[in-house]
């Protein structure tokens, strides 16, 4: 139903907003502001953790800015992409918002979004991958707040002498051994909600993307060679696909799973989930290489400023200071987000774990989603394919085929 | 004896299949977070505890997110029961030019989704200063389209020659619609006083949308801030639903009686 609404609302948006407003032509140019004036109140939306968290945390920005205050309100994940969508159709956003960053384009392009100025902020402070998020038609829009990527989880005490696998042939012999001894449901391969995220690391790792030129192109050889390595873990019976729906993580912390893929929260939720004693009894590595390399997917969300805001300098002051390494870094210590600041990641909180220092080295070689507005539509339909395609009901040929042909439908929004 | 016995069974069984999943949530919302995901999954809590309560008061303000979805349901309750009666009471019984128009056009209202309307809407809201308020909240949702049909299919049973007669004693059309209509409708004014209750209390998408501050957060809105991408709280999550299923349980509860008339009288669910 969700996906129907989130579709139904996306039209009606776009074309709500679409009268007067012009995102063609050449890339946007950035306003100059002036920081050093700012004062007033700034409205900050934030969702989930993050918005729980970011109210107390921003005090230390009020203390050290007096005249400006922060308000931040917290929202939902669920609710956050329509709330926004209809606030930029309503003109009543709020001056910051954090947004999910596969969400930009879609939102740059309703011209409500304020691009970066160049002078305030330095690109290179962040990973290059994490700035690209930020990036629609060559123009950069807000920051990069904090990051994810995925990487291979693995249980350390199943087999001897574990050492994480470095190509994608030894994760196979890997996860045999893992299943020979006792890890009986192999490597957990998501197959649902979120399956993209799976494919995306493995489909650039053969050197395939998702689009070019403005155009899908999710019926390649890469993407077909891509679907081949994943499926060949459920055909091999490394991978299961008859485990309840929330069964993992529990099912790794009782070693009936080996390893997964997934992003740093896990670590802090194997914590909760597994004790004190479960620390020592998993660790992280990087992706597996692939034949093109060992690119994984980057995610995260992005905080950016609305247009025509009457505190826009107090807005990027605050964007300022919580990209700032020690800021960051104290993030990471309160809300357990990775900085998107590279700077940050020499920072005592973030050397701690090694495990940790895993996702910062694999964030050197990680690429985001493709940054156009139907990506969220594509998304959904690889899901459902890519279901089909895991439960046996269909070859990769057929299911690289039929995201391509769902996808040409839906579009770029180019 | 025997019919009954056997009947008796099967109601029960029935009851169980119903029952078992509030009873389940409800023992959940005891249970520690590890426990809620363990599988094979257990029925009673091996460990109880309260955290999740406790949490959940902590974490958000509870009491005021469940005083806005008060507010704002029993506001929508008496609007709904006011002006749906009022509407269905002219649809039913006086006669203008283009009634029958009209009431297609109420009709048609209740074919579009609400979500396609949801964006203009919100715009008009906006437009009229009405965002982050209880009145942008409340008044999209004053007189619902059902709610006038309902009220109209019960208010044409009743018969005209009260009405008449009344008329004749010299009431006019307020009087006839306080004093005589709206005592004889009390289970369809239940029913739907029932249903709008509940449909306010459950609403998400546009109170979520309009409410831009958390002060001014209902029940559904504060506790999606639980469910993540990543790490969903389901703790906390069940906790807040047996908290927003509560009052909806006891309100059926004394209320049965009419909500059951008032299907049987309208054919409506």
């Amino acid at each position: 139903m969700k996906k129907k609404y989130a579709i139904g609302l996306l039209a009606v948006a776009l074309a709500a907003t679409a009268c007067g407003r012009d995102s063609g032509g050449p890339a946007e140019e950035a306003q100059a502001v002036d920081t050093a004036k700012a004062s007033g109140s700034v409205t900050v939306w934030a969702m989930g953790t993050e918005g729980e968290k970011l109210d107390a945390f921003a005090q230390k920005f009020e203390q050290a800015n007096p005249g400006i205050t922060v308000n931040v309100t917290a929202l939902g994940w669920d609710v956050a992409h329509d709330k926004i969508t209809a606030a930029i159709a309503g003109d009543a956003t709020p001056d910051v918002s954090m947004i999910g960053n596969t969400w930009l384009s879609e939102m740059v392009k309703t011209g409500a979004i304020e691009p970066t100025p160049a002078d305030l902020v330095d690109q290179n402070a962040f990973f290059p991958s994490a700035w690209a998020t930020g990036v629609v038609d060559g123009a950069a829009y807000g920051v990069p707040w904090y990051v994810e990527t995925r990487a291979f989880y693995y249980r350390t005490d199943l087999v001897k002498d574990a050492k994480a696998p470095a190509t994608w042939d030894e994760v196979t012999g890997f996860v045999k051994k893992l299943k020979d001894e006792g890890a009986e449901l192999g490597v957990e391969q998501n197959f649902r909600t979120g399956s993209w995220q799976e494919i995306a690391p493995l489909l650039y790792q053969v050197g395939g993307d998702f689009q070019a030129d403005g155009k899908w192109t999710l019926d390649t050889p890469q993407m077909v060679q891509a679907l081949e390595h994943w499926g060949s873990f459920f055909k091999d019976g490394l991978a299961v696909t008859n485990q309840p729906t929330g069964a993992f993580p529990q099912t790794f912390v009782a070693g009936r799973v080996g390893a997964f893929y997934s992003g740093p929260w896990m670590i802090t939720s194997m914590e909760q989930e597994g004790g004190e004693s479960f620390k020592d009894k998993f660790a992280v590595a990087p992706y597996p290489k692939g034949p093109s390399g060992g690119t994984s997917l980057v995610g995260g969300s992005n905080m950016v400023v609305f247009k025509d805001k009457p505190n826009r300098a107090a807005a990027w002051k605050f964007l300022t200071w919580l990209t700032d390494p020690k800021v960051q870094a104290e993030w990471y210590t309160t809300a357990s987000s990775l900085p998107s600041v590279q700077a940050a990641w020499q920072e005592p909180a973030l050397t701690a774990d090694e495990r940790v220092q895993v996702f910062g080295a694999q964030l050197k070689d990680a690429k985001p989603a493709p940054a156009v507005p139907t990506w969220e539509q594509v998304a959904r339909v690889m899901e459902v394919e890519l279901e089909k395609y895991a439960l046996g009901k269909q070859d990769s040929a057929a299911t690289a085929k039929r995201m391509q042909e769902q996808a040409d439908q839906i579009g770029t929004g180019a | 004896m025997k019919r009954r016995a056997s009947s008796y069974v099967l109601l029960t069984a029935g009851l169980l299949v119903v029952v078992f999943p509030f009873l389940w949530t409800l023992l959940a919302s005891f249970k520690p977070e590890s426990e809620i995901r363990r599988n094979p999954p257990t029925l009673l809590p091996a460990e109880w505890t309260t955290s999740n309560y406790s949490g959940l008061f902590e974490r958000m303000n509870m009491g005021t997110a469940f005083l806005n979805s008060a507010v704002i349901a029993v506001a929508l309750v008496v609007a709904n029961l006011l002006f749906c009666s009022m509407v269905g009471y002219a649809f039913a019984k006086l006669r203008f030019r283009f009634r029958n128009t009209l009431f297609g056009l109420v009709m048609v209202q209740l074919m579009v989704p609400a979500i396609v309307v949801m964006v203009p809407q919100f715009v008009l809201i906006a437009k009229l200063g009405l965002v982050n308020t209880f009145l942008g909240i409340v008044l999209p949702f004053v007189v619902a389209p059902l709610g006038i049909f309902m009220m109209r299919q019960f208010i044409a049973d009743i018969p005209d020659e009260l009405i008449q007669a009344a008329r004749v004693d010299g009431a006019r059309e307020f009087r006839i619609f306080f004093s005589i209509v709206l005592p004889l409708c009390r289970p369809a004014l239940a029913t739907l006083g029932l249903i709008t209750f509940m449909t306010s209390w459950n609403n998400f998408l546009w109170p979520a949308v309009v409410a831009q501050s958390e002060d001014m957060y209902t029940l559904p809105v504060a506790l999606a801030i639980f469910s993540n991408a990543q790490a969903t709280q389901y703790g906390l999550l069940i906790a807040g639903a047996v908290v927003v299923v509560a009052p909806i349980l006891l309100l059926f509860l004394f209320l049965q009686r009419y909500f059951v008339q008032g299907i049987a009288s309208t054919g409506l669910k």
